[in-house]
């Protein structure tokens, strides 16, 4: 099986902005291409992700840099859609179909909540549960219960995730806020508060994949994909939109737990082996489970580690240093790569301010609706 | 000579998701399926297990209580056609479980400051809003069990 590495990496800020998807969505392919040191002609194949943009969305962006006659195809998977599309292209390297592939993930969506056709039925709506923060609420109010995680500790993860992004100027907010003023900020469904939670915006990011081989030739900092893995929950296996029942008996592991499993045998790595992370911080608490189903501490122990500040830039295992979803918003297509260009930086030590030292590990994970969930690692 | 008084007809919010019939709301149970191959039981009329793929599937009226698993306040209109009443009052939303092995997602009535997890709640059958073509269309709730 060939290796697969990625030669360069591109960034559109996320946020929102007066430009159509593909003005956002060419220029992070640009950039790509530009750090990769390669030419759009020589691209072979092209993964767009992306969930609310129109058919045939990635041929209209890519058009932009010369129409060649090669495959570009759009997936989607909700919030792990940039997982899947650049899974798609490791698949293919491997293949031999392809040794150098373009992944990009766009996304304009409209502000504030999510239309709730996309994924609810109409009785939900109807009956008042189509709000996902609600879903992720409930999640963290049983948490709290079983495991007294508190009000605090959710507050902590979204001071964490601000504070961070001051240093990130892809960042839609780049602005610290303090405890206080987040733990005073308006409920949007209990115990969750406004900045606490991720808003929908604009963004893109993309990577150039290569096999080892093509990449020797091309020459460059090639980073090594690790794993990248991608699963959907088992049977009441995760808790969340839009889901109108779980089991009270199946008792079987999150899709992050499964996806994350994975991911670290195909590496051949464990939680302990990864310098830094991003993960999937669409409100605050959801953060601190994924601390538990990644494995960085016990089950119920994920409060302990953001009180002990281990997961800051200067602790142990740094989670977000980007600033999360939190702060740069999550254009929902866009959002994996997001945290795989944030990954690179720190894997090259390009990350400034909020550089963690001697980073040569990275992990990306993203979760969403119907428990969709992508991990993807990434090494020096 | 009297005319006669036609009432409304009935339908449930959504197919399959309620005991029928209708008539006498105190009578009408969330309607349940259970899967004669792994015992799973699951929300609504179901022809498929969505544990194990089966296709023998029992129908069964669910348990008219159960417990607060957990819950949240919705503070905010739910986005779209959401049928509540107008203008928009806060109202839980939590996760029931229900003896019969599973939780269902229903509005929880009462006060939304007291809401605690564990709470015997008790199912409200109810005319939740007037449908497009003038009919009842019937609904579920979860209220504190007195
Ligand atoms: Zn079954």
């Amino acid at each position: 099986m060939s290796d697969v590495v990625i030669l360069g990496a591109g960034i559109h800020p996320f946020g929102r902005f007066d430009k159509t998807y593909e003005e956002i969505g060419s220029y992070a392919a640009a950039a790509a291409l530009a750090d990769a040191g390669v030419a759009w002609r020589d691209i072979q194949a092209a993964y767009l992700s992306r969930m609310y943009l129109p058919a045939t969305s990635g041929a209209r962006i890519l058009r932009r840099l010369g129409s060649t006659d090669i495959p570009i195809v759009d997936v989607e998977a909700a919030c792990a859609s940039g997982g899947v599309a650049l899974r798609q292209a490791v698949l293919a390297i491997r293949s031999g179909e392809a040794d150098l592939v373009l992944v990009l993930g766009t996304e304009k969506m409209p502000r504030g909540f999510m239309d709730p056709r996309m994924i609810y039925s109409p009785w939900q709506v109807e009956m008042g549960m189509s709000l996902n923060p609600s879903y992720w609420s409930m999640r963290a109010r049983r948490h709290m219960y079983e495991f007294g995680t508190t009000d605090l500790h959710i507050a902590k993860v979204a001071h964490k995730n601000h504070r961070n992004s001051v240093h990130n100027p892809n960042s839609m907010y780049q602005k610290e806020f303090s405890l206080e003023e987040i733990i005073n900020s308006p409920l949007v469904c209990d115990p969750i508060r406004r900045l606490e939670i991720c808003a929908p915006n604009d963004g893109a990011a993309a990577v150039v994949v290569a096999s080892r081989e093509r990449a020797a030739k091309i020459g460059g900092h090639p980073i090594t994909i690790a794993a990248c893995c991608h699963s959907i929950a088992r049977f009441s296996a995760d808790f969340r939109c839009p889901a109108d029942s779980m089991s009270a008996t199946a008792n079987n592991p999150g899709p992050t737990e499964v996806t994350a499993k994975q991911a670290f045998e195909r590496a051949g790595l464990g939680p302990k082996d990864i310098d830094c992370f991003e993960v999937q911080d669409t409100d605050a608490f959801c953060e601190i489970e994924i601390y538990e189903e990644l494995g960085l501490c016990g089950l119920g122990e994920a409060g302990r580690l953001i009180d002990e500040g281990r997961t800051e830039i200067g602790g142990d295992m740094p989670v977000n240093m980007s600033g999360g979803l939190i702060s740069k918003g999550e254009p929902v297509g866009a959002s994996h790569l997001g945290q795989v260009v944030e990954i690179i930086s720190q894997l090259r030590g390009q990350s400034g301010k909020r550089q963690v030292a001697d980073a040569k590990v990275g992990l990306a994970h993203v979760l969403g609706a119907g428990g969709n969930c992508a991990v993807t690692i990434l090494k020096n | 000579m009297a005319t006669e008084h036609q009432a409304p007809k009935r339908v449930a919010i959504r197919d399959g998701l309620l005991t029928e019939p209708l008539d006498d709301l105190a009578k009408v149970r969330l309607q349940g399926s259970r899967c004669r191959h792994c015992n799973e039981v699951t929300l609504g009329r179901n022809a498929i297990c969505p544990n194990c793929g089966g296709i023998d599937m029992d129908p069964v009226a669910l348990a008219d209580h159960g417990e607060l698993w957990t819950y949240t306040v919705v503070r905010h209109k739910p986005p779209g056609d959401y049928r509540g009443p107008e203008p928009f009052k806060p109202f839980g939303l939590g996760l029931v479980e229900l003896p019969d092995g599973l939780r269902v997602v229903s509005p929880i009535e009462g006060d939304v400051d007291s809401l605690k997890v564990g709470t015997p709640l008790r199912l409200k059958i109810s005319v939740h809003h007037t449908g497009a073509a003038g009919e009842d269309v019937v609904a579920f709730a979860f209220a504190p069990r007195l």
